[in-house]
């Protein structure tokens, strides 16, 4: 049942694909303009030459080479020097300036003997054809004259036996697979990319529709441009949610918190932290922080509230001192703006620093802030992407949210990431004899029994202190607390 | 009357080329006067030209001169729309 793969070098795509692209054979890779195309072509190119050492040739049918040459030269990839060796071979089929009549039948054998030549030259493994709707609209009266060539050119790329892809035009993003049912001929293995405008907010994504006789991931998977490293696919599906529980704890800086949860967060566990704002977040995280010093763990903290001075200087208030954690290399603090990139490219970003900084937790404050980047579905699929990255690193992980009213109720982000979470901590007011209160309380701790009570949280000097429960008092969480007269 | 300059691309013997090469003569003999220059050039054998003008089809007809320059393409089976493509009158005097 399964056929063999190439390895494309891109290795997000690798893995949704399991293994690469049908070895010899062709993909049509379907999209609408301005959808990357001819980039994920290019990409496969490059990676083939740079990773492997096998060379490619590119059919444009479309734009003009030099445009292509221009495009792709902000990745790095040094196209001109691999012309110069060969390994890179362009094949020009784009319009010409000149204008075209057609008079009587015609084939494209010139074409095909064209791009037999480049290929036995090059000995080339990897062959793009981009895109192949353009040359229905170079010959658009010639529809069926050209659909039978094609027909053809899939032919003599299959003799050929390098693996290929072939880029065609869609209109809509849920609909026909290309414009002039290129899908026909072509039916094999399709890949579809996307870029649908969705609350103002641009998504691409991947889908593997077939590939014939093989295993690959269903479904759409949200890819990002990177400039370094081209198209990076963040992969949802392929992530399974097979995580090793682990039973270890590790302190959340208060051991009050501590005792509530019956000993600490469990490593590699996502923790949430719900509140209005001035609740208290801020002070859970930088307790979080702190509670590193215990076991000489690191941590990473994406603030993307706050500046690192207004951070630094909190943190000092309750008497955490995130300077000297960061000297001692146990603290990497990274403050942006949420709206500076794509939530894709910040995945990418964190990524890269988890790879280098190796951290043990993270803490993100806050989730809310991150999440006006992107749609809601956008949203869950990062956050479904990014919690199980860190359970399968088994990083411990703390996320805060800001909670649109005072006292009670949820916020949107939350009902995104509540399922997933291992625990919730709530932090909410409390106004009792015209005083506001804060209160604290474990809403759900998974594995592990915790404290049911609803606590009085206050900050000081010394930083959280956790009281006692708030007896005989209900409706704290809905916003109406109330004393119960005993009678 | 200055002289046509034409590139006609065909592949071998393919009845197309044949269709095309034949056409194409009778205009330049009926038509011009013999007052042309004309190069055929087979794919199989001078690829290179082909890759340099950026050839897809055949047959294709260039119309070097007069400019601007314009192809043609398919075997040329009408002579009236040829002629018409080529800015040549039916009727030469």
């Amino acid at each position: 049942m399964n056929l063999q793969k190439l390895e494309t070098g891109n290795t997000s795509f690798d893995h949704i694909s399991h293994g690469g692209l049908p070895l010899g054979r062709t993909t049509l890779v379907a999209g609408s303009s301005g959808s990357a195309k001819t980039l994920f072509g290019a990409q496969f190119l490059a990676m083939g030459i740079q990773l492997f050492d096998q060379p490619g040739v590119f059919v444009t049918f479309e734009e003009q080479i030099d445009d292509i040459r221009r495009n792709l030269k902000s990745f790095n990839w040094d196209i001109d020097t691999w012309e110069k060796e060969g390994k890179w071979v362009f094949v020009d089929a784009a319009p010409k300036e000149e204008n075209i009549i057609a008079v009587g039948d015609f084939d494209l054998s010139a074409f095909r003997i064209r791009l037999e030549r480049a290929v036995q030259k090059s000995k080339a493994q990897r062959v793009v054809i981009d895109s192949i709707g353009s040359i229905f609209m170079q010959f658009h009266e010639e529809m069926h004259a050209i659909r039978r060539e094609l027909i053809q050119v899939a032919l003599t790329l299959s003799r050929l036996g390098a693996t290929s892809i072939i880029t065609a035009e869609r209109l809509e993003e849920y609909g026909r697979i290309t414009r002039f049912g290129v899908e026909e001929f072509l039916t094999d293995n399709v890949v579809i990319l996307r870029n649908v405008l969705q609350n103002e907010k641009r998504r691409r994504t991947i889908e593997i529709l077939k590939f014939r006789g093989s295993n690959h991931e269903k479904g759409e998977n949200p890819f990002t441009i990177n400039p370094e490293k081209a198209i990076v696919i963040i992969p949802l599906s392929a992530m399974s949610l097979k995580h090793a529980s682990l039973n270890e704890r590790v302190t959340s800086g208060i051991p009050a918190l501590d005792k509530m949860i019956d000993g600490g967060f469990y490593k590699g566990s996502i923790n949430l932290i719900s509140g209005a704002i001035g609740a208290g977040k801020t002070l859970l995280v930088a307790n979080f922080i702190n509670g590193i010093r215990q076991n000489k763990e690191r941590c990473l903290l994406m603030a993307f509230e706050e500046s690192s001075e207004q951070l630094y200087r909190n943190a000092a208030n309750w008497g955490i001192d995130f300077k000297q954690l960061e000297e001692e290399g146990l603290l990497k603090v990274l403050c942006v703006y949420p709206e500076i990139s794509s939530l894709e490219d910040h995945f990418i970003n964190i990524q890269e620093l988890v790879k280098t900084f190796k951290p043990d937790r993270i803490a993100i404050d806050s989730l809310s802030a991150l999440s006006r980047t992107s749609s809601d579905k956008g949203f869950r699929e990062f956050i479904i992407a990014f919690t199980s990255y860190l359970k399968h690193l088994e990083i411990t992980g703390m996320f805060t949210s800001n909670t649109p009213l005072l006292a009670g109720g949820t916020s949107d982000t939350e009902g995104n990431i509540s399922p997933i979470t291992d625990s919730i901590i709530l932090l909410r007011y409390v106004e009792m004899n015209g005083e506001m209160q804060r209160s604290i309380a474990v809403l759900k701790m998974r594995g592990s029994k915790h404290d049911f009570s609803i606590r009085k949280f206050s900050i000081s000097d010394e930083g959280a202190e956790i009281g006692s429960h708030f007896a005989g008092i209900s409706g704290i969480m809905t916003g109406n607390p109330m004393l119960i007269k005993h009678k | 009357m200055s002289k046509h300059e034409f590139q006609l691309f065909i592949n071998g013997h393919s009845p197309n080329s044949i269709e095309a090469v034949d056409t194409l003569l009778k205009i330049c003999k009926e038509n011009l006067n013999d007052n042309y220059n004309l190069e055929i050039i087979d794919i199989q054998k001078d690829p290179d030209k082909a890759e340099k003008a950026g050839i897809i089809a055949i047959p294709t007809l260039i119309r070097m001169y007069p400019e601007p320059v314009n192809r043609i393409i398919g075997a040329l089976n009408v002579r009236s729309r040829v002629l018409a493509g080529l800015g040549i009158p039916s009727m030469y005097s």
